[in-house]
């Protein structure tokens, strides 16, 4: 097994009850990949582990050959919920990022907020705080302070779940196009499928809990690396949609 | 411009409330000064306003009122402060490291149920009756209600705000002062206010143990002469330094924490 983010026989039960089975899984670097399943299967427990946040209870996790036993800025997470600062501006949430990084000086990280300020359309809001801005743009305040921070590894835990449809799409086309430009790794966890097709490069597919990889697909090879809007009213994104779809009612036998 | 008040969680404007919060009150009054000028209620038992008025400006004029609002605020602050400064580091620990919490929330709840004055002897046996006893039962009746709302703040800093710190590299006092305290502190400034309050409550106890001095003393010596107005003026005075404190607080909370 080989990847840049490495699953080496990893489980993880709370107390009696098991929520992620041995699993053994390697993913590449600069690629999306989606973590796909059934609510509450275990899929945000895989990907807090790779964050630091949980630890494994057997086998361990890699990352780029070194075993992940903390949290540190090269794995930044992004939750569903709102997780800008309320008491800090725009610019100053993205600041936050690189706030314990002591190898940036000021010129160098005031040309950073500056980058994904204008990256994430963020600029004309710079001064404002996140109760003046939209829950889309609440999203790119967190996802360009994880950048900022210097992180390698996005882990994004359904993050446009609570974004309304076009907002959404909107943030989906942003976020591959991001992906390739500044050249990370993501590990996203979803339950919605179409939103999964769209986004990944791969996606492996867990059953319900205990998790366990019941399927691993291969996006990419399908759908190459662009996705403008318009891949989703192709033939070839319909029959991958119904494809992981009948994956997911053989193999998990519940609807996501 | 009005009927926004009656609109069930309607918005009314500042100016608005304050006219219906001024009308209000001036209404009480006013009822208050009739029923006590028709003699529905013996004035030994309630003076009219316009007596208490007299009374208020006799003792600020010729029985240095002020001075003993001096006395009882200083008394009232330096306890305040004290059972902040313990109640607030004492509070987050207990949240944030389960041993703290476990030492402590049950000794804790236990202390805040005993009623104050049943500790006026034990206090006085303890340090006397100077000024410590004084301070003492009013940090008590203070210091246990703060460290258990302090304790309920920090719990609820969202988990999410302390992951996303840890994944930008914070260690557990960075995040603690970077995320938990930015987080906790318009609540906090709230149960302050709140707990301030809840302390100028227990005055008439702390200064009715052998004082000579303050506004719990002005009202204890004037009960005992069955000087009602006296008592009622010194009772409104407690209540406008709440109101006037209560005030600045809120004003500070708003200068303070402008981004909510």
């Amino acid at each position: 097994m080989t990847g840049y983010v490495q699953f080496v026989d990893t489980a993880k039960s709370f107390g009696p009850v098991d929520v992620v089975r041995k699993t053994s899984l390697g993913l590449d670097r600069n690629s999306l990949v989606v973590f796909l399943g059934p609510s509450g299967c275990g899929k945000t427990t895989l990907m807090r582990m790779v964050g630091g946040l949980d630890e494994p209870s057997s086998g361990s996790i890699l990352l780029g050959g070194e075993k992940v036993v903390r949290p540190d800025r090269r794995r930044g997470m992004v939750f569903q919920s709102y997780s800008s600062f309320p008491w800090l501006t725009v610019k100053d949430n993205i600041a936050f990022g690189m706030r314990y990084r002591k190898d940036l000086g000021a010129t160098e990280r005031a040309e950073r907020i500056s980058h994904y300020l204008k990256l994430f359309g963020l600029a004309d809001f710079a001064d404002s705080y996140p109760n003046r801005i939209s829950g889309g743009m609440r999203q790119r305040v967190a996802i360009a302070r994880t950048l900022a921070a210097g992180s390698d590894v996005l882990l994004m835990d359904e993050p446009f779940g609570a974004l309304d449809a076009l907002t959404r799409e909107r943030l989906q086309v942003e976020l591959r196009q991001i992906q390739i430009r500044e050249e990370k790794t993501i590990i996203f966890v979803t339950h919605d499928v179409e939103e999964a097709v769209f986004l990944a490069d791969r996606i492996i597919l867990f059953s319900r809990r205990p998790a366990s990889i019941v399927a691993d697909i291969d996006v990419a090879a399908e759908l190459g690396p662009d996705r403008p809007l318009e891949i989703r009213e192709t033939q070839k994104f319909f029959e991958l949609r119904n494809k992981v779809l009948h994956l997911i009612r053989n193999e998990t036998g519940v609807a996501v | 411009m009005f009927s926004s008040l009656f609109v069930f969680r309607g918005r009314a404007s500042p100016m608005v409330e304050f006219a219906v919060s001024v009308a209000a009150a001036v209404l009480v009054v006013a009822l208050w000064e009739l029923a006590a000028r028709a003699g529905i209620i013996a004035p030994q038992f309630l003076p009219s306003p316009s007596r208490v008025v007299i009374a208020l400006w006799t003792m600020l004029t010729e029985q240095n009122l002020l001075w003993h609002v001096a006395v009882s605020t200083t008394r009232v602050w330096i306890a305040f402060l004290l059972a902040a400064i313990m109640a607030i580091p004492i509070g987050i620990m207990m949240s944030s490291y389960r041993i703290v919490g476990a030492a402590l929330e049950p000794m804790i709840d236990f202390i805040r149920y005993l009623p104050v004055p049943a500790l006026v002897p034990l206090s006085i046996i303890w340090f006397g009756v100077g000024e410590e006893t004084k301070i003492f039962l009013l940090w008590l009746g203070t210091f246990f209600q703060l460290v258990l709302l302090v304790a309920d703040d920090m719990r609820r800093v969202p988990q999410e705000f302390v992951e996303v710190a840890r994944t930008v590299g914070a260690n557990s006092r960075q995040v603690m002062i970077d995320v938990a305290l930015r987080w906790m502190g318009p609540t906090l400034l709230d149960n302050l206010r709140i707990t301030l309050g809840w302390c100028w409550t227990y005055l008439i106890i702390a200064e009715i143990v052998a004082a000579d001095s303050g506004i719990g003393y002005v009202i204890w010596t004037a009960r005992r002469f069955v000087k009602t107005p006296e008592v009622m003026a010194g009772v409104v005075v407690i209540g406008l330094i709440g109101l006037v404190t209560d005030q600045l607080l809120r004003l500070l909370h708003r200068r303070l924490f402008r981004y909510l």
